[in-house]
């Protein structure tokens, strides 16, 4: 199953998946009228600091999202059934019209993947574009930092590039 | 193979999910006691407020046991198991074999022996029944009294308030959700429920309660002292009361003399009691705590599913491990997003360490509770948003010596934990989509 990976070597932290993750996410699926939108659409991809104190990568960044875990804690969490794993795609499932806003997705998600709308009171997530041929996050990404890929691919291309000073570390 | 599940709720059907990945063919039976199926007890306080319609409450679609090819004995209690025989007994002497057994009977309201149950207008928050008769005495404007302030306490107490009723909870401790958060914690929560008009009464406990033609008319309520000793008697006028003082495990089925009962039913990491071929798992299991080290009944939905999952896949003749259980809640009212799990208010000198972060002033708390460079508990409100993060080095036990300084701190996300613990954790990361830590 491909999934959407960020090397973190690449990331420049430039938030361009989460501005065309936002408008692919939007009832008008354009930024200028995105804009003017209520409420706000929201990005469920969010560029994070990887930070280690400047020890052995430096300051560096990963545009993180849903994982769509194997097992995930989440759909264990969801009183309401709200959140299926579909064995087929492997996407982990969200459905809006289930969710109560209990927040007990965010209380068990391992990367606090879950990104509230607390007005509306739903959870929502990664859907990995699922309508789409490449996520828009992926797309939209200038240094091709974000891959949308198998698994296998991803851990080869770990191996031949610098993040491979990960692995010595740990 | 005749597998035998009796509970229909999160335990029981966590395990049929897990039991079927590995297993299509054997033969499976679900027995409950409730004629009602599929129901999510959690959802009940959203029924109670009007949050959602009763057609909502139903967690898994209605062909659910159809389609995986499950029996289901609804309205019939399960009265004993006889190990030596491999059978259940029904409460209608009706006999199930079995090869493999789930207990997930799951827990019942504790009642204080002075609360008249029987009384009319006094009732318990578990089951779709007690939901469905207490929405027949919600008035507004009708006087309420909630005994307990523990979760489901509390869930009842802003449903009922939601539907107009006037509310007043009653507890022993000097604030509400006293096991899930501190003090610190509770000044915020105790203001924002003064400003939703819940009244509460602390260092309280109901004593007694006046009836007029089988119909609760007051309750006596009597204040303590943080000794204990009797400060006053005072009576309310009462229309409704709930008693939420906590649940206790469904254990009565088994003999204590063949299954090894604790304050639960004993079990192993897979999940398996002291008698072979017989699982038990939810609110009625006891497993290890992996915060506190004990062992310990945590009767909550997450931990009844992943127990459930453990349970099945194992009764599958699959070996799976269960790492153990955290209580967790996550609990939301106006003006408070609260999430607490593990360890929240740990004893003196047992070499806990503790790290406060209050600069929120009147809206937002955050504290984390650590021990051996590991974290042991966490209590957040308000800024709820990386919680998990948390009880995942929490669950796995990783040390947080090198950021715990920065566990509290707003832009503490992820990345940070990818940053520190680099290679191991880019790789589950890469994988958690594949492998079955994730």
């Amino acid at each position: 199953m491909r999934e959407v990976f960020c090397r973190i070597d690449r990331c420049l932290a430039c938030r361009s998946c989460e501005i065309a993750c936002a408008i692919v996410h939007s009832q008008s699926g354009e930024l200028v009228k995105a804009l003017r939108e209520e409420p706000l659409p929201n990005h469920r991809v969010t560029v994070l600091k990887v930070d280690d104190n400047g020890r052995k990568v430096r300051m560096r960044s990963v545009a993180l999202q849903c994982r769509q875990c194997l097992e995930p804690a989440c759909v264990d969490a969801c009183f309401a059934g709200g959140v299926v794993k579909d064995e087929i795609t492997g996407l982990v499932r969200f459905d809006r019209d289930r969710c109560v806003g209990c927040w007990s997705c965010t209380m068990v998600c391992t990367f606090g993947a879950i990104v509230r709308v607390r007005d509306a009171k739903v959870a929502v997530k990664c859907d990995r574009c699922e309508d789409r041929e490449q996520p828009a996050c992926v797309a939209a990404c200038p240094t091709a930092a974000l891959v949308f890929c198998e698994p296998e691919e991803f851990e080869a291309l770990l191996a031949s590039t610098d993040i491979a000073i990960l692995r010595e570390s740990n | 193979m005749n597998i035998v599940i009796i509970g229909n709720s999160a335990a029981g059907i966590g395990a049929l999910e897990a039991f079927r990945k590995w297993d299509r063919e054997s033969s499976v039976t679900i027995v409950s006691d409730e004629t009602a199926s599929l129901y999510s007890r959690c959802l009940l306080s959203y029924y109670l407020a009007d949050d959602i319609a009763r057609s909502r409450l139903t967690f898994r679609a209605r062909d659910f046991h159809k389609r995986l090819n499950a029996k289901v004995i609804l309205g019939h209690r399960v009265e004993s198991v006889d190990p030596s025989k491999q059978l259940v007994i029904c409460d209608n002497g009706s006999r199930l074999g079995y090869d493999r057994l789930l207990i997930a009977t799951g827990g019942s309201a504790k009642l204080p022996p002075n609360i008249p149950i029987d009384v009319g207008g006094i009732y318990v928050l578990r089951t779709l029944a007690d939901a469905e008769v207490i929405r027949k005495h919600i008035r507004p404007g009708g006087k309420a009294v909630v005994l307990g302030g523990g979760l489901v306490g509390m869930k009842a107490a802003f449903a009922l308030r939601k539907r107009g009723m006037e509310v007043t909870v009653v507890v022993r401790s000097p604030f509400v959700l006293s096991q899930m958060i501190d003090a610190g914690a509770a000044r915020i929560v105790m203001a924002k429920l003064k400003e939703y008009g819940i009244l509460v009464l602390t260092g309280a406990d109901v004593v007694g309660v006046e009836s007029t033609k089988g119909y609760i008319s007051a309750v006596k309520i009597e204040r303590v002292d943080s000794k204990e000793s009797r400060i006053d008697d005072q009576s309310q006028p009462c229309d409704l009361m709930i008693v939420a003082k906590g649940v206790k495990p469904n254990m009565d089925l088994v003999s204590r003399a063949t299954v090894q009962c604790n304050r639960g039913i004993v079990t192993n990491s897979k999940m398996r009691t002291s008698v072979e071929n017989i699982y038990a798992a939810g609110d009625v299991a006891e497993t290890y705590d992996i915060a506190t080290g004990q062992r310990s009944v945590n009767a909550l939905w997450t931990c009844a599913m992943q127990q459930g999952r453990i349970a099945g896949t194992n009764m599958a003749g699959k070996d799976k491990e269960y790492d153990g259980s955290v209580g967790m809640n996550s609990i939301n009212f106006p003006g408070v997003d609260l999430i607490s799990f593990g360890v929240v208010r740990p004893k003196q000198d047992e070499g806990y360490e503790v790290c406060v972060d209050e600069r929120g002033g009147d809206r937002i708390y955050k504290k984390v509770v650590l021990k051996d460079g590991k974290i042991k508990g966490l209590v957040l409100v308000n800024k709820i948003d990386n919680a998990g993060v948390l009880l995942s080095l929490l669950g796995r036990k990783v040390d947080v010596t090198e950021f715990k300084t920065e566990l509290l701190r707003d832009d503490f996300t992820y990345g940070r934990v990818l940053g520190s613990c680099a290679a191991a954790e880019y790789l589950r990361y890469v994988k958690a989509s594949q492998s079955t830590e994730g």
